[in-house]
């Protein structure tokens, strides 16, 4: 029997009993849709973050007391001996570091004319910071060499801070009131978005020298730089690590006091999660579909017996075993792709309706489809082999004879 | 010789025991005959019929349809000539309840790759022949007993068979719808098909032309009416 005739009879058997189709799908609906939903949201999920993580910079090294992705005791990190400038400037020194910009940060209330905005950012560093750290400046400029040498009371704001604060108005050449101190404003940087739903947009950039005047110096310095032309990043890691290790003097079998964090780094221990997650949900899809085969296993085994008859009249006017097999395998995966298909169906509206209602974003792709399609099309067949090869063999005589 | 069986037996495993069925069966038929075997239950006529129509293969002896031995065919090789030249006629009609009687006709056509354009015509033509255009497009349950037959007749024939296998066709008709499609065997004989009838009833054994009495597996009697 052609496929064509296999696949029209198998697809009007099955209407011919809705019912049981629909509830034999179920298994089968449920598994794929969980598939695509979680699939949806982990891809969504993933591609936001590594875009989200381009805006820190691709290839820079920032070396601080706190790891940025923190494990064990917290406080540990606490009782560190602080970075100093001292530090930096040896950094900067080593052959294979390029650029570097020396960087603390403290919270502060940045006020003008009745609008104030409590606790934002300020971050005191050098010029070199606009490069290593990927800042765009929108408006006027970033600080100079100059600011920094002269302590000059220069503010870079953030595009957040920009619009809070001045609205329609131009910000350059303005005063700012940050931590009670008078500022002027001499850029507006270009909005970098979030990171895990806060916003980076939301700081005031001002020479290093001015913030430790201001407010003190006794801060951990954070250093950020970046490997010199043509030098690998493990490289520059090394160097620095060994440098830093050597001025604070950390025993030779001590773990490093301090961190160098790395944006690979960040990807890395972010991917390592979302992969822990997807195995974790493909275990359970699997066990999900495995109920729903068994499911369908079940039916087309009722089905095969109920149709006993209906197999020795078909023998008998012709079909050969392997037509009766294909045309109860043809049901199985029928049942399974359709299966699949409202599944899928219905797994991307959930993820789309979790990408409207929620700020976690879901993005169905062709793989997650393919990988559903796949998986119901491998449950259909493994599941549906046992059902069918047991009608090809049934003996023509003894199945005419079957009441 | 359309059919030569030679010393055909066939033994059946029950348990550890093993039942003969046939004996030493040995016949010809002929083109266009009109045969009906006969036998009370046990005798061995369905097991016959089942190696005639190629369902079953003797165990030992020689099953020659023409031409071809038969006897040492797969399953598949069986399968394309019960396709090919037997058409069987059940008791019991044996329709597919979820077809329609013009789906029903078109399934052995299905099972020798005619394709979907030529079908029509030829199962159109089959449906006349039996009388049932109007009925057509009703499913089994929608038809009369005798209706059900004519559309397995219809069935039967539609592939042009050497052979017209009919297991008790009138057993679960009225003997007047029985007396009907008798009729039809009749003239699908005089026109020029080969018919064999397996019943246990002599008033229907004798609208053949022939007719082979089976007794425990054995030929008891084959005699020309």
């Amino acid at each position: 029997m052609e496929l064509r005739e296999t696949l029209r009879t198998a697809v009007w058997t099955l209407r011919a009993h809705k019912m049981r189709s629909a509830l034999t799908m179920l298994g089968i609906v449920i598994g794929a849709g969980a598939l695509v939903a979680v699939m949806s949201l982990i891809s969504g999920l993933n591609r936001s973050v590594t875009a989200q993580f381009q805006s820190i910079g691709t290839d820079i090294i920032s070396v601080s007391l706190y790891p940025w992705v923190q494990m064990g005791d917290v406080e540990d990190y606490r009782r560190r001996k602080p970075l100093t400038v001292d530090d930096a400037r040896a950094v900067d020194e080593l052959p294979s570091v390029g650029l570097m910009a020396p960087n603390v940060h403290t919270g502060r209330t940045v006020a003008r004319a009745g609008h104030e905005m409590r606790g934002t950012l300020v971050t005191g560093t050098t010029p070199e910071y606009e490069t290593i750290d990927n800042f765009t400046v929108e408006t006027g400029r970033f600080i100079t060499g100059t600011d920094v040498d002269r302590r000059r009371p220069a503010a870079v704001i953030g595009s957040d801070v920009a619009e809070e604060l001045f609205a329609a108005t131009d910000p350059i050449g303005r005063a700012i009131s940050v931590g009670g101190r008078r500022f002027v404003v001499v850029g507006v940087l270009e909005s970098k978005g979030k990171l895990f739903g806060e916003s980076l947009d939301s700081l005031v950039i001002i020479p290093i020298t001015t913030l430790e005047k201001t407010f003190g110096r006794r801060r951990s310095v954070v250093i950020d730089c970046s490997p010199a032309e043509g030098v690998a990043m493990e490289r520059a890691v090394e160097d620095i690590r060994q440098l830093l290790r050597a001025r604070r003097h950390v025993p030779r079998k001590e773990p490093d006091d301090f961190a160098i964090n790395t944006q690979r780094d960040l990807l890395e221990s972010y991917s390592r999660l979302t992969a822990v997650l997807f195995f974790a949900m493909i275990g359970i899809v699997s066990l999900a579909l495995l109920v729903g085969g068994i499911g369908i296993m079940n039916v087309m085994l009722v089905s095969v017996a109920e149709r006993t008859r209906e197999i020795g009249v078909r023998m008998a006017i012709g079909a050969r075993r392997r037509d009766v097999m294909l045309q109860f395998l043809v049901e199985s995966v029928i049942l399974t792709l359709l299966g699949g298909a409202v599944g899928m169906a219905g797994g991307a509206g959930i993820a789309l309706v979790v990408k409207a209602a929620t700020p976690l974003p879901a993005a169905v792709t062709a793989a997650t489809v393919g990988i559903a399609i796949g998986f119901a099309l491998v449950t259909g067949v493994l599941f549906g082999v046992y059902p069918a090869r047991r009608a090809g063999r049934l003996n023509p005589i003894e199945a005419l004879r079957y009441e | 010789m359309l059919i030569q069986l030679r010393d055909v037996s066939k033994l059946y495993e029950v348990g550890a025991q093993e039942v003969p069925a046939l004996r030493g069966i040995t016949m010809e038929v002929g083109e266009n005959e009109y045969l009906a075997i006969m036998g009370p239950s046990g005798s061995g006529k369905s097991t016959l019929m089942n190696i005639i129509g190629c369902l079953d293969t003797p165990t030992s002896g020689s099953y020659v349809l023409k031409g071809r031995e038969v006897g040492s065919l797969d399953d598949d090789e069986l399968a394309s000539i019960r396709s090919a030249e037997i058409g069987f006629v059940f008791q019991t009609f044996n329709l597919l309840p979820r077809m329609t009687a013009f789906q029903n006709v078109e399934l052995p056509l299905v099972y020798s790759h005619v394709g979907r354009h030529a079908r029509d015509g030829m199962v159109w033509k089959a449906v006349d022949a039996v009388g049932l255009r109007e009925r057509a497009h009703h499913r089994p349950n929608e038809l009369s007993g005798g209706q059900r037959q004519r559309v397995a007749i219809a069935r039967a024939l539609i592939n042009g068979p050497s052979i017209l296998l009919a297991d008790e066709p009138t057993g679960n008709l009225d003997s007047a719808t029985g007396e009907e499609i008798m009729q039809i065997f009749r003239e699908l004989h005089a026109a020029g098909n080969t018919v064999i009838l397996v019943t246990h009833e002599q008033y229907i054994a004798e609208h053949a032309r022939r007719i082979v009495k089976l007794r425990d597996g054995m030929i008891e009697s084959d005699s020309v009416a």
